[in-house]
């Protein structure tokens, strides 16, 4: 037998498939409830930054947090006390995005619904709490809710036992761009036929004297304690490392024709998704931004859109030395200049595993709205960064397609694009 | 207040119980007490009431009557 020559292996990709956004459901510093949230950030309002017991003596004292949102309230006791912090702004957030989405779980097929929430840190609160009850009272004070509440998929399982979710629930932890891989396998699951919704996005809540404390170890936060509600700022010339946030930012995400079969309004679409891993360092990214570049490139092609479409950026812009400069050049290099870059970490402050959530939420928002918001701490651009940032004001622009960027501590690099409907 | 008393408003305020479902003949798990909130609840008493019900075997099939009784002998022992 004759060896014929072997074909290359071509991968044939798939048909482009824009996911509808239907809800969004947002819990942030800058505010709670998606109406609040796009207010704050859109109007560039400060943060509640003000120092916390909890952090006293830390070189960063400080962290953005909900303040407008008392979960007990909300929730009761009863469903409060099952969950860690983080789940309980994952299931207010839920709640919220269902609404707007126009869905009602008494009559859904709950066996087609899905959550894919995404968090880097879990229940990590809880789990402090309790490693200091151990140290303190001795064994027999550890509280029996330790493991239930502390794994990383709280949020999803508290989600799917709130809203009576039946379908597949699951979490996605890639450090700091959870959110946005959780939302890119939903996008994958929708695609797949495995669901018809999923309610995705990410959650966080950290703010712990453990976790902040090595991040100051780490020199990766800001130390502006004189001034912690500008401390964020992003692409400027004197950012000085992030400032820890928490919060959630879910969508309810939908198959196309399930939205357009029961008359949905469509906020925007999710075309397109991309990651990559940069196998690097296990904290800093890749320097030339290669990683992150393969998942916005990747993100496009699945879209089936090009670079030039792009008019707007939510970049992961954390106010540290490296990521932003890194980013920037990567995106004027993929990009060009002509898009309108922020980063709305300067209001939320980075909220980890939450971030990519919220601020696909944003993003969806500032293509339903026609609305850059404000990178709002940017005083000084860098003039390294060879980018086109929104600064101080929110600008209202023209734009049919735009992109969220997400990197992680392990080199998790991850990209959304969406577009208007 | 009473070892009941203490333990109703335990069960209010902790687990969010609705006051008027707490008697005596109703099973624990009516009130939504699975295995892991009555180990939950097992550490609120031991703290509030400084007693060790370390050894005190209770299911969710047992009734709010026979906690009280349970407790009652700690309390007392």
């Amino acid at each position: 037998m004759s060896a014929a020559a072997a074909a290359p292996y071509r991968r044939t990709p798939l048909a482009p498939f824009a996911a509808a956004v239907t809800g969004v459901g947002l819990v942030t510093s800058a505010g709670t409830g998606t109406a609040a949230a796009w207010h704050g950030v859109t109007e560039g309002l400060a943060p509640s930054a003000a120092p916390r017991p909890e952090l006293d003596g830390l070189p960063c004292d400080f962290f953005y947090s909900v303040t407008d949102c008392d979960p007990g309230a909300v929730l009761g006791v009863a469903t409060q006390r099952l969950m860690d912090r983080f789940a309980q702004l994952a299931v207010i957030a839920a709640r919220e995005a269902v609404a707007d989405a126009g869905l009602d779980p008494a009559v859904w097929d709950s066996g087609r619904v899905g959550v894919v929430i995404g968090s880097a840190h879990g229940g990590l609160s809880f789990y402090d709490e309790q490693a200091a009850a151990l140290a303190a009272r001795g064994p027999r004070r550890v509280s029996p809710k330790l493991a239930p509440l502390s794994v990383v998929n709280g949020a999803a399982s508290s989600v799917s036992l709130d809203l009576g979710v039946h379908g597949p629930s699951q979490a996605v932890s890639t450090a700091c761009s959870s959110g946005t891989v959780a939302i890119g396998t939903a996008h994958q699951m929708l695609r797949s036929g495995a669901c018809d919704i999923v309610i995705t996005g990410g959650a966080e809540s950290t703010c712990t004297r453990l976790l902040i404390a090595s991040a100051c170890s780490l020199k990766a936060v800001s130390t502006r304690r004189e001034d912690p509600a500008a401390a964020c700022r992003p692409f400027d010339t004197h950012r000085d490392g992030f400032v820890v946030g928490e919060g959630a930012g879910l969508l309810v995400l939908e198959h196309p024709d399930h939205a357009r079969a029961r008359g949905a309004t469509v906020r925007a679409h999710v075309n397109g998704y991309g990651a990559s891993s940069d196998a690097h360092s296990a904290v800093a990214p890749d320097p030339e931004g290669l990683g992150i570049e393969r998942a916005l490139r990747t993100a496009l092609a699945d879209a089936g859109l090009s670079p030039d479409d792009v008019g707007h950026v939510n970049a992961h812009g954390t106010s540290t030395l490296s990521n932003d400069l890194i980013e920037a050049t990567m995106l004027r290099r993929v990009l060009g200049d002509s898009p309108l870059v922020t980063s709305t970490k300067a209001m939320t402050g980075h909220t980890l595993g939450a971030a990519g959530g919220i601020e696909t939420a944003l993003t969806v928002l500032a293509l339903q709205h026609q609305l850059v918001p404000p990178t709002v701490n940017l005083d000084a651009p860098d003039p390294q960064i060879p980018i086109e940032v929104v600064a101080k004001e929110a600008r209202a622009a023209s734009f049919d397609c735009a992109v969220k960027t997400s990197l992680g501590f392990g080199g998790h690099n991850a990209a959304l694009v969406l577009t208007r409907p | 207040m009473s070892t009941s008393e203490e333990i109703s408003t335990l069960l209010v305020t902790k687990f969010g119980t609705d006051p008027e479902a707490i008697r005596p003949d109703v099973p624990l798990h009516r009130l939504r007490l699975d295995s892991l909130a009555l180990e939950e609840l097992r550490l609120h008493i031991e703290d509030r009431l400084d007693v060790d019900l370390e050894d005190v075997a209770l299911t969710s099939r047992d009734t709010v009557g026979r906690l009280v009784e349970a407790v009652q002998g700690k309390v007392t022992a």
